[in-house]
């Protein structure tokens, strides 16, 4: 298994390689400057000259290429353009917040749609399964920044009006009083703020996961060896959980490794609708002024998430089903 | 295992419902909610409108200050004496010190405006904004002369700039200036001080104590906290629900919730941005005069206002807003005269003559292209202009394009029209029609001159309008350009758009008026 995930490790370096390279000649060939969005259109053409040379852009596309190649394998991501300060500095301010945000998204989106897939397989037909099914599906088909403003417009806004014991607030990671507030008062703050977009997040997503989980479920307790469980006299809840889950969790597990890299990258809707500064903002916002260090970072790092992600869910679909195995 | 979750749910249910009273300590906070990030705070290298007020009205203090009503004041300069046309001497007050307790000098000052002057530090202000001033020189300490290069109008209002520290930036490269670490978290020396800073979250703001009572004293609230939230309805949430107290900028389709809700307050004054319709004087068919001016005649510029911008915005006639000293009282704004603009396109030869509904000359249709950016107001409104248009028999074909893309093709001339804005960068009138429509420009390639107007009556009248010192004469100039440039239509301009913003009614201290947002905020308080 060592080995195996080592030999993908080294095998992605090449296609990092590659995909850095045409972004960066993509993001060259793009209309538009990086001088333009955000300087007066007063500045004098010199000027905007002078500050292309600052910028290194006044040299020809491969030196800027090489340059930055070096530059990038070295380690040093260089300055953003519109933030004026180093690219390292803006990721690891955004990336914890995304990290969170994805983190205890991620979990619970797993978490309630397995649970809701498996209960749906075992009591298939039933009541309770047609209920679960047009409710996941109902979000699912949401589009989830009019779900993101429905579930603002009612816990905080109309929460806050009608005089709800407690009505959420709809932006921001803290409270502006945060540093003066006690360590429990913090975690509370912390929470209360992550409801939300943990929210919206977690009902657009979790109703495909439970989607593919409800299928393959019914699709394994069809099998022999489930029969076979059944027959050697083993506890209902025992086949179901131990046997049958573990072997339905394939698909899951694909999904997991899409939704990962979706995940880090930031929705970016929701940071833009909640407020919330994560990696999302800083990439649309990057690629809106052509700020070039800043997206050329910014989607190495999403192409790396790409990777990993496909490499977890190939170590994941080993470790749920026996029957696989990497020598 | 089970145990250990258990307690953890309880702990989090019981802190989620303790809370109560919060935020004690932390004195009065005003929470200011901002559209987008600020950038650097350094008035040399900054070209964006809200960080360049906070540069001025909190961070810093500039030489002089303007009054609501645009009349320069004394500031950081106490007193000053033109030398006639060729120069001022700035006295400076002594009790002005950086947030690390040096005394605020003429060297300093001359320093800053070295630097800015400096070609590699690619200063707006000091391209812009000082290119008719020459030289400073620090006759003593507080003591600064200034050479002018030529003479020329709104002098004193060259100086409406803050003063950088030198003994903290000296030893940096001016083409490094605009990465400097110091541009995040400046010592600065204004009402307030910048205690924390997140990117696309928020910025901490502290009073200052030692803000000189000469100058306003230290502010009466605590801490000023400037929130990111990029979304206009998240943000009016907050307003509302008293998350943020004071929220800028609102748009023009919530003023009506605020102005309806007695706990908010609205704020509409007129703004810098002037929205036109760019011609590109070099293609057929807007090389004619006439045409430029039937153009003009056939869009309703009121109902624009009045169907898009929900009121808030303001018919413009030239460069000059109808809030500044100078401008024009006795030009009247072309009016909406779709039957005179019909017979002019007549005159000039564009007639219906296949029936079609769209004028024609020579066998080719009067129909051209309008570019705009893809935000939607952009977008609705060229829709409304293309409706107009319809009805006197042109036919427009909107073209909305990616901001970036946009701009691109305006500024290589590769247009028919486009619909665009200008934002003033400050208050020296000269310098929009000398980037707008000289001449000298015209062929540039790239230059700001992006509808490549030449018009030798218009070269003159700006050249003088620049260099003229006296205010009658002044009056006069900007009065016969206006005129000529109703006349000509080298760009058609539409409304001037209203700044607006909203405040809690508990907020005092706040007047908001041309000079910014915020420039009362070292007066800004909390009424409980």
């Amino acid at each position: 298994m060592g080995a195996y995930i080592l030999r993908r490790l080294l095998g992605a370096i090449p296609l990092l390689l590659g995909v850095a390279t045409l972004i960066f000649f993509v993001l060259a060939l793009a209309p538009g400057d990086p001088t333009a969005a955000y300087f007066s259109p007063n500045l004098p053409a010199e000027v905007l000259e002078q500050i292309r040379r600052n910028f290194g852009l006044d040299q020809p596309i491969y030196i800027r290429y090489f340059k930055w190649l070096g530059s990038f394998l070295t380690g040093n991501f260089g300055y953003s353009f519109a933030q004026s300060r180093p690219v390292a500095d803006i990721l690891l301010e955004a990336l914890p917040n995304t990290l969170i945000l994805a983190g205890v998204s991620l979990a619970l989106v797993f978490l309630v749609g397995v649970i809701s897939g498996v209960v749906q397989a075992v009591r298939q037909y039933s009541l309770l399964d047609g209920a679960l099914s047009v409710i996941t599906l109902f979000f699912y088909s949401m589009p989830s920044f009019w779900l993101a403003l429905m579930l603002m417009l009612i816990f905080s806004l109309k929460a806050h009006e009608w005089g709800w014991p407690i009505a959420l607030p709809p932006t921001g990671i803290t409270s502006v009083d945060y540093e003066f507030l006690s360590l429990g008062e913090r975690i509370r703050d912390r929470v209360v703020h992550l409801i939300l977009p943990v929210t919206t997040l977690t009902l657009a997503l979790a109703a495909g996961v439970a989607r593919y989980t409800r299928g393959q479920m019914l699709e394994v307790v069809r099998q022999d060896y489930i029969r076979t469980a059944r027959a050697k006299g083993l506890p209902e809840r025992q086949v179901i959980l131990r046997h049958a889950l573990r072997n339905s969790l394939i698909p899951v597990v694909t999904l997991l490794g899409l939704y990962l890299p979706f995940l880090f990258s930031g929705a970016v809707f929701i940071e833009v609708i909640f407020a919330w500064p994560g990696m999302g903002r800083i990439i649309v916002d990057a690629i809106f002024m052509r700020d070039y260090p800043l997206v050329m970072a910014t989607s190495f790092l999403f192409a790396v998430m790409v990777v990993l992600g496909n490499l977890i869910a190939d170590v994941l679909y080993a470790v749920v089903d026996p029957r696989i195995r990497y020598d | 295992m089970r145990k250990w979750l258990g307690a953890a749910v309880l702990l989090l249910f019981m802190t989620a419902c303790g809370g109560g009273e919060r935020g004690g300590a932390g004195g009065e906070t005003i929470v200011v909610g901002l559209r987008a990030d600020l950038g650097g705070f350094n008035p040399v290298t900054n070209s964006d409108q809200y960080t360049g007020e906070l540069i001025n009205f909190a961070l810093f203090t500039p030489l002089v200050q303007y009054d609501s009503s645009l009349a320069v004041k004394p500031h950081l300069a106490e007193s000053w004496e033109m030398q006639g046309d060729s120069g001022v001497v700035f006295r400076l007050r002594r009790d002005v010190k950086w947030n690390d307790g040096r005394a605020v000098t003429a060297e300093d000052v001359k320093f800053t405006f070295d630097l800015a002057k400096d070609s590699s530090s690619a200063s707006l202000l000091g391209s812009a904004f000082l290119a008719n001033v020459a030289s400073a020189e620090a006759v003593d300490s507080f003591t600064l002369h200034f050479r002018f290069v030529r003479p020329h109008a709104q002098a004193l209002e060259d100086f409406w700039w803050a003063p950088l520290p030198k003994h903290l930036l000296e030893n940096v490269a001016p083409s490094e200036l605009r990465n400097a670490p110091f541009n995040r978290q400046p010592v600065g020396s204004g009402p307030y001080k910048v205690v924390e800073r997140r990117a696309n979250e928020r910025i901490v703001l502290e009073r200052n104590p030692d803000y000189p009572e000469g100058l306003g004293g230290p502010p009466p609230a605590q801490r000023i906290v400037l929130r990111v939230i990029p979304e206009p309805s998240t943000m009016l949430t907050e307003l509302t629900t008293g998350g943020v107290h004071v929220d800028i900028p609102v748009t023009p389709d919530q003023t009506e919730t605020i102005e309806k809700n007695q706990n908010l307050r609205l704020y509409a004054f007129p703004g810098r941005s002037l929205w036109y319709i760019g011609w590109n004087n070099s293609r057929e068919p807007f090389t004619d005069p006439n045409v430029r001016r039937a153009l003009a005649l056939g869009i309703n510029r009121q109902e624009v206002i009045d169907a898009l911008l929900f009121g808030q915005g303001e018919i413009a006639t030239s460069t000059v807003p109808p809030w500044h000293p100078l401008y024009p009282e006795n030009v009247r704004p072309l009016p909406f005269d779709p039957e005179e603009a019909g017979r002019l396109l007549d005159a000039a030869g564009w007639r219906d003559s296949n029936g079609d509904g769209i004028r024609d000359k020579n066998g080719r249709p009067l129909r051209f292209e309008m570019l705009s950016s893809d935000a939607t107001l952009n977008r609705s409104v060229v829709e409304q202009l293309q409706a107009q248009y319809r009805r006197i028999g042109v036919q427009v074909v909107p073209r909305t394009l990616e901001f970036q893309t946009m701009l691109a093709q305006h500024k290589a001339r590769d247009f028919d029209a486009v619909f665009s804005s200008w934002v003033l960068d400050n208050f020296q009138m000269a310098s929009a029609p000398m980037a707008l429509f000289h001449s000298s420009i015209a062929r540039t390639p790239l230059s700001t001159n992006r509808s490549a107007v030449q018009i030798p009556a218009l070269d003159r009248l700006i050249d003088r309008a620049a260099t003229t010192t006296d205010e009658q004469q002044l009056r006069g100039i900007w009065s016969e350009m206006t005129q000529l440039l109703q006349r000509e239509q080298p760009i058609t301009f539409l409304y001037w758009l209203n700044e607006l913003a909203g405040t809690q009614s508990t907020m005092e201290g706040v007047e908001m008026a041309p000079p910014g947002e915020f420039m009362t905020i070292g007066k800004w308080r909390l009424n409980r």
